[in-house]
């Protein structure tokens, strides 16, 4: 018979071990404020641009990678499930049938959403397996996530904004699901992206991006952030340190760079 | 007029904010509140009119009908559930279950008039009242992760405020989230999502005239504070008369402009 090791829950790599959390630091982002508006006083000098370069962690994931208009709207589709899935996991809500029930959620939270009507007219054949493909992400997310105890203050799809260089630029960020609070005399605030892709060098750089903007948000620095994949149950943790922060920036500075030379 | 306060939302900022507010705050009187509303009365108006910051913030532009969704309907839900959590220590997911169970029962037994929340919450599918519950378990964890810096007594506001100006047909409303009572008098925070706008200082303004006209007294509070923790930011405006006037400016310009955008629209 053969005996495999229990997949790894969320819950368990959120907690971690309670007795080796650093200690709060609500220093550190005054500096990392100032590094950015330097390094974006370099890119683009004291100009104000007339409408805001927009930084979001889709943008740190997938620099380059381009898809069939139709394949992305199924992607972006198929990620509104799993995370409309994931906020009903979390509120502990009874998840019957994985793809009505976010569907039926969705249209009542976004009744007027483009991507909607595009599902509405896929054919049958892509239909079922969107509907198949929603049915295996939700199985892996809601073996790989638990039960997460709402002593923890979990917060779904948290957002954040953080303007630079006079509102030259503006980063922007969306977390599916934040634990802890920032108040404690210890970090013990994690950071969960749920990302239906398997995990790569650009969830890398997502996980530090949303490390970066919650630091940036609530001047404190956070414990760890994680990222989860659904499409093969992969779970990546970083404990957050000022090495990782410090690169966040270097993403986000090379991003700009990338972006002006676009323009 | 007074310049708006802006600070970094940590504990440390929003604490000085409430401490160290100046303690010389305007009161309005009645011939204040007569000026006012003869002002109102000069904006004629066909049917009763109602002016809040948000409309101030637009500038009188015509905004879309109010429709419920989980994103309007998580201050109320949250809130109530907050003072729930206030009052008897449990869960936050808990007590805005009780929340949402409390707004189906009263529609239930017919309490519930058409358009209100519990009419609404009776009507939807069930995932979409699991995606009302995430947001307003959102709402009320962000605003008591707000109250765990605040070392004064606070409560959690049990309504908005609002204020009828006499003769004018017009009701002015304030938003409102905490009220904090220092030795010299209250503080009031409101929370909002996304971060501020140039209008922010203007919408705060107009909640603090409603708050003061609203008053027993006519006492303003020491400060008003809009919290924007997706930005990390507070702002705040002081009590101070200068304050005070600019915001019911504020409000009659926006009638004027609301009475504006109605005759295009009936030419």
């Amino acid at each position: 018979m053969l005996n495999e090791p229990a997949p790894e829950r969320l819950t368990e790599v959120l907690r971690g071990d309670r007795l080796r959390r650093p200690a709060r630091d609500d220093t550190s982002a005054s500096g990392l404020r100032a590094l950015l508006e330097d390094h974006v006083f370099d890119l683009f000098g004291p100009a104000r641009r007339p409408t805001p370069l927009v930084v979001t962690s889709a943008r740190l994931h997938d620099t380059n990678r381009v898809r069939a208009l139709g394949d992305a709207t199924l992607s972006r589709a198929r990620g509104i499930l799993i995370s409309t899935l994931l906020r009903l996991l979390v509120a502990q809500v009874h998840v019957e049938n994985p793809f009505d029930d976010a569907m039926a959620a969705w249209r009542g939270e976004r009744p007027n959403d483009s991507t909607i009507e595009f599902l509405v007219h896929l054919d049958h054949d892509q239909h079922a397996r969107l509907r198949a493909d929603v049915q295996a992400h939700f199985s892996v997310l809601e073996r790989g996530l638990g039960v997460i105890p709402s002593t923890w203050l979990p917060r779904t799809s948290q957002r954040a904004r953080y303007l630079l260089g006079g509102a030259s630029v503006e980063l922007r960020d969306v977390v599916d699901l934040v634990v802890g609070s920032t108040q404690g005399d210890v970090a013990n605030v994690a950071l969960v992206d749920v990302t239906t892709s398997p995990l790569g060098v650009g969830a890398e750089r997502a996980m530090r991006y949303h490390a970066l903007l919650q630091t940036l948000r609530t001047s404190v620095v956070p414990l760890r952030t994680v990222a989860f994949s659904s499409a093969t149950g992969e779970l990546w943790t970083l404990d957050v340190d000022n090495d990782l922060l410090m690169r966040a920036v270097d993403d986000v500075t090379r991003v700009l760079a990338l972006d002006r030379d676009a323009a | 007029m007074n310049p708006l306060a802006q600070r970094r939302f940590t504990p440390r900022d929003l604490r000085e904010l409430i401490e160290l507010a100046p303690h010389d705050v305007a009161e309005v009187s009645g011939d204040h509140r007569d000026s006012l509303a003869s002002r109102f009365r000069a904006v004629p108006v066909s049917e009763h009119r109602r002016l809040d910051a948000w409309m101030v913030e637009q500038a009188g532009r015509p905004s879309r009908p109010f429709v419920w969704s989980p994103t309007t309907a998580r201050r109320i839900l949250g809130n109530n559930a907050l003072r729930r959590v206030v009052a008897t220590p449990d869960t936050i997911l808990n007590a805005v279950r009780d929340e949402v169970a409390d707004q189906l029962l009263r529609a239930a037994a017919g309490y519930a008039r058409a358009g209100s929340l519990g009419h609404w919450l009776a009507g939807v599918a069930h995932p979409l009242l699991g995606l009302i519950t995430a947001e307003a378990v959102n709402w009320a964890t962000q605003v008591r992760e707000c109250t765990l810096g605040i070392t004064a007594p606070w409560k959690v506001a049990s309504s908005d405020v609002y204020f009828d100006v006499a003769g004018a047909r017009t009701t002015l409303r304030g938003r409102r989230d905490l009220v904090i009572t220092t030795n010299a008098g209250r503080v009031v925070v409101r929370v909002r999502s996304g971060q501020p706008g140039k209008s922010a200082g203007p919408g705060l303004r107009s909640d603090l005239v409603v708050e003061t006209l609203a008053h027993p007294d006519g006492v303003a509070p020491l400060r008003y504070l809009g919290l924007w923790p997706d930005a990390g930011l507070v702002l705040g405006v002081e009590g101070t008369m200068d304050n005070v006037r600019a915001g019911a400016r504020d409000f009659v310009r926006t009638a004027v402009a609301q009475r504006r955008h109605a005759l295009v629209r009936a030419a």
